[in-house]
């Protein structure tokens, strides 16, 4: 990592730090302080609820960067898995009468151990084959949700929970929710950007360049890619609980495929194997989704009416796929290499190269 | 059918094709406006000579850059072409279901006590004449062979003199008259519509439980996979017959993770 001139590091706490300087203790403090003062900063609820579903969807991408793009296990089922965590929830929740602040983890965790059940695949499977193992994941999850059990599980209506309380807070405006979501994502960012950079983050990264190498090395390669599998899900669990509180209920076309897509999707677009990718790709998508909403309905007023409702119902699909072709082909390493990039150039500046 | 062009671009360019099933709906599309305008043959011409365009201009301009890249680069690439080619063509033709021209005869054969649909009749038999079609491609023509020599390796056929690159298009524009051939039943079974993309999602099943790159495997897994789900559909419930076939893809792969008629290659993973 570059440092301005002049910081060296004497002792090795020094040189694993994430946070190095005063400046940058300074820029995180203020940072954290703004997070913690956004909602009175902007009280609109509109934008709040961007933000939260932002959050959330930081979460499970983060799972999905870990187990996607640092252990390179791809898989195309990861809303199936943040609804596994959200079902879990909903359902620890009225039939077991479990507080939500246990159901958390405890969704995170059945989450994890669904998805080291679809990972056992993964010790024979590689590439196109592991791609289909998790579709077929998908298409099972769903449809367990949607037909097995109607009278748990509410078939296509879906479950659907009282709002939170913690003491005599209720988590029912987006402000309050808000403050649930933020600390968490905040929390699970924080460990994600750590995990990466431990031994069994270096693990994964060295099983995602090659496999062979990586065994070779000492790696047990089955322990870690269901290890890769369990964190990758266990995130999505957490975030699938709450998206649960988020909206209060839980239904299976909620985490369809398409879903699944537009995670990887998103990874792609922020940078795979970036943490700060993710954060990144999830507001990016989101705006890009935004503006097309915005954009809609002023197309319509320039063009033909029957010609403007196809418009509108194909331009999300349109805008999204052209968004992935383009950052596959001219930015393959997403939007944190450019913000690298950017970095660079800013610390060099007038000068191109340092 | 579906399944048998993506294994045809799969097994040349080690991509897995998923909007397969969005090519075939465009071609639907196209097949049932142009056929209104310009007599069925005509239409067919047209749609044969613009579906090998578009999908030139997919494989030229998309998945070209992507050689080299890692495998998720050409999955997402192929989604991605999904989602534009369904956007595209809802953006053209809209919701809208389009009529396609009656070409098969809509009375039914009876044999004995069952009655055989035309469509289905002349299906069976554009597979059989496809699939021959094929074997005796791969193994006489001297495309063929190069097309599998590509399969094989491709730095080794490039230093043999193979243009690789003009194979790539080439599988892609095969896939993409298949598309059409696939259409063309379709089509005429329940008309064109943009939620045709939807069987696309069907045939990846098949492809994976008979082999990525097995043609007979294709075909196969074509079969036992619509076979089980009409099964299935027929004596537990309509809501499994879509999940059946993901459930014994999941068992076929952890079994024989080639599939049933896939080439072993051995590798250690």
């Amino acid at each position: 990592m570059a440092r301005p001139a002049g910081i060296f590091d004497v002792c090795y706490d020094q040189d694993i730090a994430i946070v190095r300087t005063v400046p940058q203790w300074i820029t995180l403090g203020i940072f954290l302080i703004f997070l913690l003062l956004l909602p009175q900063l902007f009280p609109n609820r509109y934008l709040l609820n961007i933000i939260n579903t932002i959050m959330i969807m930081t979460i499970s991408v983060h799972g999905l960067n870990i187990l996607t793009g640092f252990a390179g296990q791809i898989s195309a089922g990861h809303a199936a898995f943040m609804g596994v965590g959200a079902y879990a929830c909903a359902s620890f929740m009225t039939f077991g009468g479990i507080n939500y602040w246990v159901c958390i983890p405890l969704s995170g965790l059945t989450a994890g151990l669904v998805g080291i059940l679809f990972g056992l695949p993964s010790l024979r499977l590689k590439g196109f084959y592991l791609i289909m193992a998790t579709i077929a994941a998908q298409f099972i999850i769903t449809a367990f949700f949607l037909h097995y059990k109607p009278e748990i599980f509410e078939g296509a209506r879906g479950m659907s929970i009282k709002p939170v309380q913690l003491g005599n807070i209720i988590f029912n405006t987006q402000e309050n929710l808000y403050y649930l979501i933020m600390p968490i994502a905040v929390i699970m960012t924080c460990f994600a950007q750590n995990l990466v950079r431990s031994r069994m983050g270096r693990a994964f990264v060295a099983i995602r360049d090659n496999d062979l190498a990586a065994e070779i090395m000492g790696i047990n390669l089955f322990g870690y890619k269901l290890r890769a599998f369990f964190i990758g899900c266990f995130y999505a669990g957490i975030a699938g609980s709450l998206y649960t509180a988020f909206l209060r209920v839980v239904r299976p076309d909620q985490f369809t495929l398409m879903d699944s897509i537009w995670l990887l999707g998103i990874i792609i677009i922020g940078g795979m194997g970036s943490i700060l990718g993710g954060i990144l790709g999830v507001i990016f998508v989101r705006l890009l989704d935004e503006f097309v909403l915005w954009l809609t309905p002023s197309l319509s007023t320039i063009l033909p009416a029957d010609y403007a409702s196809r418009i509108s119902a194909a331009m999300g699909l349109v805008v999204f796929g052209l968004v992935v072709v383009l950052f596959l082909i001219l930015e393959p390493r997403g939007l944190a290499h450019r913000w690298e990039i950017l970095k660079e150039r800013f610390r060099h500046w007038p000068f191109t190269y340092g | 059918m579906i399944a048998l062009g993506i294994v045809i671009i799969f097994k040349s360019t080690k991509v897995f094709n998923l909007a397969q099933g969005h090519i075939m709906m465009v071609a639907v599309l196209l097949g049932a406006t142009t056929s209104h305008k310009f007599g069925i043959i005509g239409g067919m011409i047209i749609t044969i000579a613009v579906m090998a365009c578009i999908a030139l201009l997919l494989e030229r301009l998309t998945l070209r850059p992507l050689i080299g890249q890692p495998l998720v680069a050409a999955f997402l690439m192929t989604i991605a072409l999904s989602y534009l080619l369904e956007g595209g063509a809802l953006m053209v033709w809209g919701e809208g279901l389009y009529n396609y021209p009656q070409l098969f005869p809509s009375e039914a054969i009876m044999i004995s006590t069952i009655a055989i649909e035309q469509e289905t009749l002349w299906a069976f038999v554009a597979v059989a004449v496809i699939f021959t079609a094929f074997v005796l491609f791969y193994r006489k023509v001297l495309l063929g062979k190069a097309m599998r020599a590509t399969a094989e390796d491709h730095r080794i056929s490039q230093s043999m003199g193979i243009r690789v690159t003009h194979i790539f298009s080439i599988s892609w524009v095969i896939a993409a008259i298949l598309a059409y051939v696939a259409s063309l039943f379709l089509g005429s079974i329940s008309g064109g519509h943009y939620l045709n993309s939807q069987l696309g999602l069907k045939a990846f099943p098949a492809v994976l439980v008979g082999g990525l790159d097995s043609i007979t495997g294709a075909i196969m897994g074509g079969f036992i996979v619509g076979l089980l789900e009409s099964f299935v559909t027929g004596y537990l419930s309509g809501e499994m017959g879509n999940v059946v076939p993901f459930i014994v893809l999941l068992i076929v792969i952890l079994i024989k993770p080639y599939g049933l008629f896939g080439l072993v290659r051995i590798e250690r993973i």
